[in-house]
């Protein structure tokens, strides 16, 4: 029982500063954001006050904060759909049809992913420019449809693979086609799958930064930008910051926490299964 | 398992949608880089060849950016990895609490990435800082976080480890678990150390693991921007000015050619690594599948 017991307590040492490192930054933006102007600046810093939520009220009034959450929220949600779909069908397709090659098409799918944002967005920006997308949903919604896309394929394929061949083919005997197989036999029973896929999906979306902040301007304009916009070292501005950067944080932690048992599976398998 | 033709029906609108809204904008991309074009002069667009290009090779910013680029991206890949180890191998004995310590521990990497950026400028602020107080409240003097040339990156190096060693460890925890218990077992029947049977059973079982989790952070890395833009933009004067901030600046003062040219390079140092990692993968040994 005695190494056991070291052994707990050396891990509890051992955790403590990195639950610290790691949790101390949000903490500490949760609580400024409900501090007064004069207990964010106060020396020593507050650890215990009076909670207020005045920076909430002011930045819903000052900022048009409900118009930009909805386009954040528009967007994200188009790249849930769309990536669902296409990742859905391309997912199936990998885990159940082989051809010549397939393996080396489905890491091209992943070398997609590799390009730099930074190198896309500059041409993307010139053919939006072309096309009249700029500051538009359409622009994003495309722009990141295309970065959340191989990873869903990835992830389905991993859980694809898992469906029952024979319960697949009783279908199939009993005179599904296939796609009606994928629609009611596999769809149902990878469904954790296709909410983690989804989940990821929705965040690509609403975290991106780079693109929003290049081709979007007004219209489109997404929460990421605005936080980026209020963050100045004028120091006024940090009150209004802070609540606007939790409250976009917020959708993230709740789905984290929420499906915290699929994103552990769902994120490895990628990795191990390959 | 099936074979045929209907396979195609369901992976042609993925593949095609993928391609074509990468590839055209890259060819696009590749085509505009041979030419002298301004954004505010749409008129006046000439075809210059390599100049773009040719530029590079003496110009002190680039070469500065290329070597900020790889310290910033060989320094934090590295700190992430060595953490990210630990950490799993820490995990890897199950002790109480274990759940729910874990997801704590993954929150920074699904935290929108300007946020946690965000925050960090908070406790960085030299005066109202809480990270500069405390080291006062113990002797220090306080750190200029993001306004030293040499502080900047460092800086920019621990938020970033802040964000993505969640993903190291993740990555490495699912990799030791699927490491088949039996071989410990039968070494530490054997009287094998801790360390011996780290050193001959996990490390040679995880190489492969562990080089996939490099390589794609190391990518991840090379490409950073969101920290960089909201802690440094780039600064002070071009200390934090990678190779992606480089391209921005060319971007927003409207010089396309430039821009494209430099994410040109940008793309193929990427596919170099990209190639690596391919080859890694199609010959790894297969350990995963027992």
């Amino acid at each position: 029982m005695r190494p056991s017991r070291l052994r707990a307590t050396l891990t509890g040492v051992a955790l403590a500063p990195i639950l610290a490192w790691t949790l101390f930054p949000i903490y500490w933006i949760t609580t400024a954001s409900f501090k007064t102007e004069l207990a964010l600046y106060a020396k020593p810093p507050q650890w215990l006050f009076s909670p207020m939520l005045d920076n909430y009220t002011r930045v819903l009034t000052n900022i048009p904060f409900f118009q930009y959450l909805r386009n954040s929220l528009i967007v994200a949600i188009g790249t849930t759909l769309g990536s669902l779909v296409l990742g859905t069908l391309a997912g199936y397709g990998f885990a159940r049809f082989h051809f010549r090659g397939s393996e080396a098409v489905r890491f091209l799918v992943l070398v997609t992913r590799m390009a730099p944002r930074m190198v896309l967005v500059v041409p993307y920006y010139l053919v939006m420019q072309r096309l009249g997308l700029l500051d538009t949903y359409t622009g994003l919604l495309v722009a990141y449809v295309s970065f959340a896309l191989p990873f869903s394929i990835w992830l389905l394929i991993g859980f694809f693979i898992d469906v029952p061949l024979d319960v697949e083919e009783a279908g199939m005997i009993d005179g599904c086609s296939r796609l009606g197989v994928l629609w009611r036999i596999v769809i149902p029973i990878a469904a954790p799958g296709l909410v983690v896929a989804a989940i990821f999906a929705f965040l690509v979306s609403w975290n991106e930064f780079l693109f929003a902040l290049i081709l979007s301007g007004v219209e489109a304009k997404t929460l990421p930008v605005v936080i980026a916009g209020l963050n100045t070292d004028a120091g006024p501005l940090y009150g209004e910051m802070s609540a606007a950067a939790v409250m976009v944080m917020l959708p993230n932690i709740v789905m984290t926490l929420a499906l915290q048992r699929y994103l552990v599976r769902g994120l490895s398998l990628g990795a191990v299964k390959g | 398992m099936a074979a045929g033709r209907a396979g195609r029906w369901f992976l042609l609108p993925g593949l095609m949608f993928l391609f074509a809204i990468d590839l055209i904008p890259l060819a696009y991309s590749g085509w505009v880089s041979f030419y002298n074009w301004w954004l505010i002069r749409p008129r006046d667009i000439r075809f210059v060849g390599l100049a773009n290009y040719a530029r590079f090779a003496d110009d002190p910013e680039f070469t500065r950016a290329v070597v900020v680029t790889t310290v910033f991206t060989v320094g934090a890949v590295l700190v992430e990895f060595l953490a990210g180890l630990a950490l799993a191998l820490l995990f890897a004995q199950p002790f109480k609490f274990l759940r729910p310590i874990r997801v704590l521990l993954l929150l920074p990497l699904f935290v929108v990435p300007v946020v946690g950026a965000t925050m960090w400028r908070v406790i960085f602020h030299p005066e109202l800082g809480v990270l500069n107080y405390y080291l006062g409240v113990v002797g220090l003097s306080p750190v200029p976080w993001l306004s030293d040339p040499r502080m900047a990156l460092v800086s920019i190096t621990i938020v970033d480890a802040w964000r993505t060693i969640p993903f190291m460890f993740l990555v490495m925890y699912a990799g030791l678990e699927v490491l088949p218990a039996e071989l410990f077992e039968a070494a530490a029947v054997d009287g094998a150390s801790a360390w011996q049977s780290f050193r001959h059973i996990t490390v040679p079982l995880l190489t492969y693991i562990m080089l996939l989790a490099i390589l794609i952070r190391g990518m991840d890395a090379f490409r950073e921007f969101d920290i960089i833009f909201v802690l440094t933009g780039g600064g002070p004067g071009t200390a934090t000015q990678t190779m992606q901030m480089l391209n921005y600046r060319a971007f927003g003062l409207g010089h396309m050619g430039e821009a494209n040219a430099i994410g040109i390079v940008t793309l193929i140092i990427v596919a170099g690594l990209c190639f690596i990692l391919m080859r890694a993968v199609l010959r790894r040994p297969r350990v995963a599948s027992p």
